[in-house]
């Protein structure tokens, strides 16, 4: 057992600030062309200055990556480019030695068809395995399931050949979904968390839940039998280990995303998918209402859960919780190649999305780290890393790490033909122009301020434990809100206008307190019973403590 | 427990060991309570939260005697809960609290650990634990602000002694917790150094008075300082000490680091402080310094290090160093101080002391300190230095060595400028001399 580098702290997750990343993309450390586990460690001191708490890794397992690894064949080994169990375990002690937690991807909806299981299953009918998928001898069941990735597949059935039946897949055909109406699956799939759970990790992104169970009459969506082995899971989790996360992904409606919390005592952490585009919508319209709107619509959450928020992610930009009005807008703003739409979203990075504008991508990083949870930043956005929309699939969102203007972009020392995708090189978002070591370097760059801006965020865990309550002005062009935390009190207020904006907000709650902006420690004049103006730069943004005159020198 | 919160939150605050003094403290709680004598006074090992009005908290140790109604430091008023705590370790103690257990163990072959205890003094001097001497022969340290982790004194101490570094106290025992709230080392038993005079008395005494003689000593000083970081380098096996090569951006994140602090602390440089004169308003040149000293070559490997070294830290016991305190500088978190670094850092805070000595001697002896004394002891002290240390553990070269130093000095010397200036305005004018000296060295040297 690895020593404790933590204080006990079952809570943790929500003062955390989480980095995601690809380990295919992020350094190559045996140079064959593909990151690995041992580069992963190489790049620690890094994350560690950055400030990150917890690190999430995409799908590390055994797999023929024809989805990125979201294709898995085997839940206890490591993809061999990757590297071994044991680098994997260096690697999370290396992390938990600075500080740092992980988490890591786990896809338990389906399995990749190479997998051992589903090859047994489709062989042998009344074998071991015959019942571990979803077989029909019809492809007409569960017609009010969607179809997810409507670029690519036509049903959620797939003849075949061999067993001469159709299995359930709510992904790709290559990716038969797993029968938990079987004991057996449900048993099997508790024995790999505890795998890995043994082997120090601190907890899981559980991938697609929402799809684990069938029902006749229903869209197969966040059913109650799903919750129900949720609830069991992380009763197993608790009992044996302590401080571990779950972490769900559930492209949703907050209404429904909430169900996945249960009592407290399903996941501690979900996604908060809604909240997102909106953001952008909100920068491009220049108005608040739609994050006021959708915060309001956010229901309450218990006390030990927390969402997870984020602006980019590995994904495309999903615009699957929004209006068709509102996906329109959001396809006519930030999507003007085709190229750039993905099933029923955007696979753009942060930087192309926000046409390199630096203002915007702190604005957005200041409303992101802002709002109620805990933020998830995407590895190379915190250097504005560009995307390739001539790639196939996600795969322009997932080129490698821009570490230097050296060969490879720093990332491996691979030939270049040999490496996994090739770094960008256009003149713009290119390896030459934006990379690690030259932000590191330059005092004003957007890594250098992202760096100071979590250590901001992290000094005040009102950002993650505070309450929230909004301050919408006359002015709809500013965002603005307060979160209180025992004796914090935060003042957040975003101008989300191309233009100089003034704004009158009603703080006579706070009357005889001081704001005291937080970036500069420069304190601004006492509140009055009168509405408080402030004037804000074009997309500028005050984040203000506010203090008691006596407490203010 | 019926301990009154704010009458615990009112002693803590007031301790010399309390690092927070600047922030809002708004509660308090005893998350555990470990007894380790029953009978009265009752003597109890308490882990004690103390939360800011940000919501944030440190967990401080407390050594309770006597009822735990009334909270006071044990070990403040006598030292019988010193004396538990060694006989405990003594005889390898394993003892129950409420939310975990504390452990005390005895390190392997430590004759002294036997002994009786006789008289017993504290020590107030420390700033971020309390300690206690008995009979001039051992010392006991008290860890105050806990962190999670093995303390790096611990550590350090263990594997110095292991291989074969003898120029340290040694070890004799220790105890740490763990359950519920963490996993933490507690305190440790060390040999005392008794007849020994402090490295930075000595300095301050032979300066003036016998500076070749002392000039000699330094150089003993380097090479004992080269043992050292040879030993630290020596094991490839030891994950926690092995020798690394830094990161590719190893440097870019130095240069990072070392720059924000420089921003941070000219940003709100006094305007009416006379003293400040020669780098006032020239934050932006020292950074463009920074960023030439750092614009190229190799940074060497990392190494775990002194972590906070300086004359402070010495003494001179029977015509030789002794190596004192490795767990680095109290501010920084332990995650930091247990961080591998390049030995030069060390080797920097070394030579930073070098100055402090020289114009301290002059302040408050009046003593008549020979105008290229700093510069002689730096270069005697580096001189052996770098004729001992394992070579492979520096950056290639002497121009690569002395821009690394340069760096690192430069970092030392803008933290000791908001040091003066948060604590002794008076002595401000050492940290200027030091910054406006590596800007001309830099300048010089470019």
């Amino acid at each position: 057992m690895s020593e404790q580098w933590f204080e006990r702290d079952p809570l943790w997750f929500k003062r955390a600030v989480f980095y995601e990343i690809h380990i295919r993309g992020f350094f190559d450390g045996n140079d064959d062309g593909s990151g690995d586990f041992r580069g992963l460690i190489d790049k620690l001191d890094y994350l560690e200055w950055l400030g990150v708490d917890c690190l999430w890794l995409l799908p590390m397992y055994e797999s023929p990556l024809r989805d990125g690894g979201y294709d898995i064949s085997n839940f206890f080994g490591l993809h061999p480019d990757y590297g071994s169990v044991e680098d994997f375990r260096e690697f999370v002690e290396q992390a938990h030695q600075r500080g740092m937690r992980v988490i890591a991807d786990l896809v338990m909806n389906h399995t990749s068809a190479d997998h051992p299981w589903f090859q047994e299953s489709r062989a042998d009918r009344d074998g071991p395995k015959g019942n571990w998928y979803v077989w029909s001898d019809t492809d007409e069941r569960y017609p009010e399931a969607r179809v997810i990735f409507i670029d690519s597949e036509p049903s959620n059935w797939t003849l075949d050949q061999l067993r001469g039946e159709y299995y359930w897949h709510r992904f790709f055909h290559h990716q038969p979904d797993l029968n938990y109406d079987n004991p057996e699956v449900q048993e099997a799939m508790l024995e790999v968390l505890r795998f890995w759970l043994d082997l120090g990790i601190d907890g899981f992104r559980l991938d697609a839940v929402p799809y684990l169970f069938e029902r006749e009459g229903t869209n197969g969506e966040n059913l109650p039998e799903t919750h129900e082995y949720l609830k069991r899971i992380r009763a197993e989790v608790d009992s044996r280990y302590t401080d571990r996360l779950l972490l769900a992904e559930a492209n949703q409606w907050p209404e429904d995303v909430v169900q996945y919390f249960g009592e407290g005592d399903e996941c501690q952490m979900a996604f908060h998918f809604p909240v997102m585009p909106r953001m952008f919508m909100a920068v491009r319209r220049e108005d608040a209402t739609p994050i006021y709107e959708i915060l309001d619509r956010t229901p309450a959450i218990p006390d030990n859960c927390q969402w997870g928020l984020f602006l980019r992610n590995h994904d495309e930009l999903t615009l699957e919780m929004v209006t068709d009005e509102e996906r329109d807008y959001m396809y006519a703003e930030y999507a003007k190649d085709p190229r750039m739409k993905l099933n029923l979203g955007i696979r753009r990075r942060l930087a192309p999305l926000l046409d390199a504008g630096r203002d915007e991508a702190e604005l957005l990083h200041a409303i992101l780290f802002s709002l109620p949870g805990s933020p998830v930043l995407y590895y190379g956005d915190e250097i504005g890393m560009g995307d390739n929309v001539y790639l196939g699939d996600r795969d322009g969102v997932r080129t490698p790490m821009h570490w230097s203007g050296d060969r490879n972009a720093g990332f491996s020392r691979a030939d270049w033909a040999q490496l996994y995708l090739q770094p960008l090189m256009d003149p713009v978002y290119g390896f030459q122009a934006v990379n690690v070591e030259a932000q590191l370097r330059t005092p004003n760059s957007l890594l250098r301020w992202l760096q100071r801006f979590i250590a901001l965020r992290k000094e005040h865990p009102v950002f993650g434990l505070g309450s929230y309550k909004p301050l919408p002005a006359e002015n709809t062009r500013i965002f603005a809100h307060i979160r209180t935390w025992e004796e914090d009190i935060v003042l957040c207020v975003h101008n989300l206008a191309r233009s100089a904006q003034a704004v009158q907000l009603d703080l006579s709650e706070y009357a005889g307190m001081v704001p005291v902006e937080m970036l500069g420690r420069t304190a601004f004049p006492p509140i009055g019973e009168l509405p408080y103006l402030l004037t804000l730069a074009p997309r500028g943004f005050f984040w203000f403590q506010l203090r008691q005159a006596e407490h203010v020198e | 427990m019926t301990m009154d919160e704010q009458a615990l939150i009112d002693y803590v605050t007031r301790q010399r060991w309390f690092g927070a003094k600047s922030r809002t403290v708004s509660h308090s709680e005893v998350l555990d309570l470990v007894t380790i004598r029953q009978a009265e006074p009752q003597l109890s090992v308490a882990l004690v939260e103390i939360r800011f009005d940000t919501g944030a908290h440190d967990i401080y140790q407390l050594l309770f005697s006597g009822s735990v109604d009334e909270p006071f430091d044990g070990l403040a008023e006598d030292a019988s809960i010193a004396r538990e705590i060694v006989s405990a370790m003594r005889t390898g103690l394993t003892l129950q609290g409420s939310q975990g257990v504390a452990e005390f163990h005895p390190a392997e072959d430590f004759s002294a650990l036997g002994r009786e205890l006789g008289a017993a003094r504290l020590v107030s001097s420390e700033q971020s634990n309390s300690s206690v001497v008995f009979d001039d022969a051992l010392i006991l340290k008290v860890f105050r602000h806990l962190e999670p982790g093995i303390n790096p004194e611990l550590e350090m101490l263990r594997f110095l002694t292991d291989h074969g570094f003898r120029n340290v106290p040694a070890l004799g025992g220790w105890y740490g917790y763990s359950g519920g709230p963490m996993t933490a080392t507690l305190g440790l038993l060390q040999e005392y150094v008794a007849a020994a005079v402090g490295g930075w008395e000595l300095a301050l005494g032979e300066i003036a008075s016998a500076p070749e003689s002392f000039l000699d000593r330094l150089g003993r000083l380097g090479e004992v300082t080269a043992n050292m970081h040879t030993a630290l380098g020596a094991d490839a096996n030891d994950a926690a000490f092995a020798p690394e090569e830094p990161s590719v951006e190893s440097l870019g994140l130095l240069t990072a680091t070392v720059d924000e602090e420089i921003a941070r602390v000219f940003l709100s440089l006094p305007e009416d402080e006379e003293r400040l004169g020669p780098i006032l308003g020239r934050g932006e040149e020292v950074r463009e310094q920074l960023r030439l000293l750092t614009h190229a070559g190799s940074s060497g490997r990392v190494i775990r290090t002194h972590g906070d070294y300086h004359l402070g830290q010495t003494l001179w016991q029977n015509s030789d160093w002794v190596i004192l305190d490795f767990e680095g500088e109290p501010a920084r978190t332990l995650v930091e101080r247990r961080r591998k670094r390049s030995p030069l850092r060390d080797v920097a805070g070394m030579l930073r002391s070098f100055a402090y000595a020289a114009t301290t001697a002059e302040q408050t002896r009046g003593a008549d300190v020979p105008h290229d004394w700093e510069e002689r002891a730096r270069e005697r002290f580096l001189e052996s230095y770098l004729e001992t240390v394992d070579a492979t553990l520096l950056p290639p070269g002497e121009a690569a060595i002395e821009r690394l130093l340069a760096v690192f000095e430069l970092e030392k010397a803008v933290y000791e400028l908001q040091y003066e200036l948060d604590n002794r305005p008076d002595w401000v004018g050492i940290p200027v001399a030091g910054i406006e000296r590596l800007m001309q060295q830099a300048a010089e040297a470019l």
